[in-house]
C-alpha cells in the first residue's frame, strides 16, 4: 500500500525543516548575494588598482619635475591611524605648468609611519627627479612606477566571494526545481521514461577495496593493509603536541614576565592558560605512549587466503606478531562497525556504534623473541546475515580485522585491517541457490 | 471529486524481494485532471535513515513530461519491471538504516509537488543491535 511521502519533516543537518522551494530561492538568493558583492569588489579593485597601475606602467609618459614639498598624509582606520607620502611636485607639459601633490597612483593608505618616512627622505626639496604624467589627463603624475603586490594579494577577497557564491549559484539553478531523486540520477532527463543506465559497479555502494588485494602474503593469499601505520600516527600526534605545546610555551613566557623575569607574573591569564597547559601534558603523554608502540613493539601482520569476503564463508587467517616482548595477551577479532556523519550547527560530527564483535584467536602469558615472530594460523567464519560493506557520503559500514596486544610493563596497542564484505552472492536471484524470501 | 493521489502496488502484494529479482507492478494516478500534470517521475531508489545526514541514490529513474503524456494512456495503470542491484541491502541496524522504496512524484502545473512511495526490502538481513561492552 502507497502512503503520503513526507518530504519536509526532518530533523537535523542537511535535511530540510521547510517548504523545499522557499529553502532554494533562500539559498539563491544568499549566494547570488555572495557573488555580487564578490563581482562589485572585483570591479572596483580592478578599476581603481589594478587599471591605473597597468596605465602608468604602460601608457604614462616619462617627464622630470621639482620637489616643492613633502609631508605624511594620515587618516583613522579601524584599527588606528594610517598613512601615506604626499610630494608636491611641479613640472612642465607643452609649455604648460602643471603642480600636484602625488607619490603613487593608488594613493592608498596603510599602517606603518616609519617606512611612509624613510620614502620621503628619498626626496630632497628643490632637487629635480624623474616623474610620469598621465597623457589624457596630464594634472595627474607619480613618481613611482610598477605593480604593488597587495593589489593582487587584496584580489583573494573579491575572488573568495565569487568563487563561493557563483559556484554556489550555480549549483542551486541547476537543481532549481528539481526532485531529490532527478538530481541523485544525474537530472537531465526529458524524454519519455528517460531511464538512467545502471551503476558501472556490480556491487553499488560497497567499497572496492582494491588496495586490499595489490600486496600479496608470503604465507595466505594476500596481507592486508593497516588502517593507520604507527609511524604516521606518531608524526601525527608528535607534530600536533609540538604545536600546542609551542603555543602554551609561547603564551606562558608572554604572561610569567619572560618567565619569572622583572616583571611579575599575569595572574588571570595564568590562571586562564592553566587547562591549555594541562591539555599539552597529557598530548606529551599521547606522545610518549604511541613512542613506546611505534619502538617497543615490532610489526604486525595479518594475511588472509581471499579478498573480498562474504556472509557465511570461512577464511584463513595468518597473524605475525614481531619484536622482543613478554605478552599478557594477544586477541584477534573480527569487527562490524557502523559510522554516521551529521552537521550539527557548524560542527561536522561523526558517530560509530560496534554492531559485531567475534574473537577470532587469543593467546595469553607468553614471550616474542627478537628475530622470531610469533605466527599463528586459524580460521574466521564471516557471519551469516550480516550486513555487508557499505559507504556512501553520510553514512558507513564497516569491517575489520583487529590485532590487541597486552604487553608485560608497557602500553596496550590495537592495530586495525580493514577488509570488505560483499552481499551473500547465495542470496541473488539467478546464482546457485537462490531463492525468493 | 477528491483529493487527487496516486496509487502504486507490487505485483502479487509482493514486499520482500532478493537482490537481482525483477519487481514489477504499477502505479496510477487518481482523480487528476487531464492536462493538469506537468510531469511524472518514477523512481526505485534507497535511501538512508539514523543519526546521520540522509544518503540517498536512485537505481531507476524515469521521468514523464507533460508534451509527451497520452492521458488516455493515463487512465489506465501504468506498468513497471525494474531487475534489482546486489546491493546495498536493507538493512535495520543500530544508528543507520537502509530503505528501499518504488517513488511516483508527480508535479502539477499548479500547487505542490504529490509525491507517494512504496516501501519494499532488499535482501534478507537480520537487524544489527549494538555490540555490548
Amino acid at each position: 500500500m502507497s502512503r503520503l511521502f513526507r518530504v519536509y519533516q526532518k530533523k537535523r543537518g542537511n535535511r530540510r525543516t521547510g517548504s523545499r522551494a522557499l529553502g532554494s530561492f533562500g539559498e539563491l538568493v544568499f549566494f547570488g548575494l555572495f557573488l555580487l558583492i564578490g563581482c562589485a569588489g572585483l570591479v572596483v579593485m580592478v578599476t581603481t588598482l589594478l587599471i591605473p597601475e597597468w596605465r602608468v606602467n604602460h601608457e604614462f609618459v616619462e617627464t622630470t619635475c621639482v620637489i616643492l614639498a613633502k609631508q605624511i598624509g594620515s587618516q583613522d582606520g579601524e584599527d588606528g591611524t594610517l598613512y601615506r607620502p604626499e610630494i608636491e611636485i611641479e613640472y612642465q607639459i607643452a609649455g604648460k605648468q602643471y603642480r600636484t601633490r602625488t607619490y603613487d597612483i593608488t594613493g592608498t593608505y596603510s599602517s606603518g609611519r616609519a617606512d611612509k618616512e624613510k620614502i620621503l627622505k628619498q626626496f630632497d626639496i628643490g632637487k629635480r627627479y624623474d616623474c610620469w604624467y598621465d597623457p589624457r589627463h596630464p594634472e595627474v603624475a607619480v613618481l613611482v612606477r610598477g605593480y604593488s603586490v597587495l593589489a593582487w594579494v587584496l584580489l583573494a577577497v573579491p575572488g573568495t566571494f565569487i568563487l563561493i557564491g557563483g559556484g554556489g549559484f550555480i549549483y542551486r539553478l541547476l537543481h532549481w526545481g528539481k526532485s531529490a531523486e532527478r538530481c541523485a540520477a544525474g537530472g537531465k532527463a526529458t524524454d519519455i521514461f528517460e531511464r538512467r543506465g545502471r551503476a558501472p559497479s556490480e556491487y553499488p555502494s560497497v567499497p572496492v577495496g582494491a588496495d586490499m588485494t595489490n600486496s600479496p602474503g608470503t604465507r595466505l593469499k594476500y596481507r592486508l593493509p593497516i588502517s593507520t601505520s604507527a609511524t604516521w600516527a606518531l608524526v601525527g600526534i608528535g607534530l600536533f603536541c609540538l604545536f600546542w605545546n609551542g603555543f602554551v610555551l609561547v603564551a606562558s613566557y608572554f604572561v610569567t614576565g619572560g618567565f619569572f623575569g622583572p616583571g611579575k607574573i599575569d595572574w588571570i591569564p595564568f590562571l586562564i592558560l592553566i587547562p591549555f597547559m594541562l591539555v599539552g601534558i597529557v598530548l606529551i603523554g599521547a606522545f610518549i605512549r604511541q613512542l613506546l608502540i611505534t619502538t617497543g613493539v615490532g610489526q604486525t601482520f595479518v594475511e588472509i587466503s581471499d579478498h573480498p569476503l562474504f556472509p557465511g564463508e570461512r577464511y584463513d587467517l595468518l597473524v605475525s606478531q614481531a619484536g622482543r616482548l613478554q605478552m599478557n595477551s594477544l586477541v584477534v577479532i573480527l569487527v562490524c562497525e557502523e559510522s554516521a556523519t551529521y552537521q550539527q550547527g557548524t560542527d561536522t560530527r561523526t558517530e560509530t556504534s560496534r554492531v559485531y564483535e567475534q574473537e577470532l584467536f587469543r593467546r595469553e602469558s607468553f614471550e616474542i623473541h627478537r628475530g622470531l615472530p610469533l605466527e599463528e594460523r586459524f580460521q574466521m567464519d564471516v557471519p551469516a546475515g550480516m550486513m555487508h560493506s557499505f559507504k556512501s557520503d553520510h553514512n558507513e559500514v564497516s569491517w575489520k580485522v583487529v590485532v590487541k596486544g597486552d604487553v608485560d610493563h608497557w602500553p596496550d596497542y590495537e592495530r586495525s585491517y580493514p577488509v570488505i564484505v560483499y552481499p551473500s552472492s547465495s542470496d541473488e536471484v539467478g546464482r546457485e541457490g537462490s531463492r525468493r524470501i | 471529486m477528491s483529493d487527487p493521489y496516486v496509487a502504486i502496488s507490487f505485483d502479487d502484494d509482493a514486499q520482500e524481494f532478493m537482490p537481482g529479482e525483477t519487481i514489477s507492478g504499477q502505479f496510477k494516478l487518481e482523480s487528476f485532471d487531464p492536462g493538469s500534470v506537468k510531469a511524472i517521475e518514477f523512481s526505485v531508489l534507497w535511501y538512508t535513515e539514523g543519526k546521520g545526514d540522509e544518503d540517498l541514490d536512485v537505481h531507476e529513474f524515469r521521468r514523464i513530461e507533460a508534451d509527451d503524456m497520452n492521458w488516455s494512456a493515463f487512465r489506465r495503470a501504468e506498468q513497471f519491471d525494474v531487475t534489482l542491484p546486489l546491493s546495498p541491502l536493507s538493512y535495520e541496524g543500530s544508528i543507520m538504516k537502509i530503505r528501499w522504496c518504488a517513488r511516483v512524484r508527480v508535479f502539477p502545473k499548479r500547487g505542490r509537488e504529490i509525491v507517494a512511495e512504496l516501501p519494499f526490502v532488499l535482501g534478507n538481513l537480520q537487524p544489527a543491535r549494538p555490540h555490548a561492552g
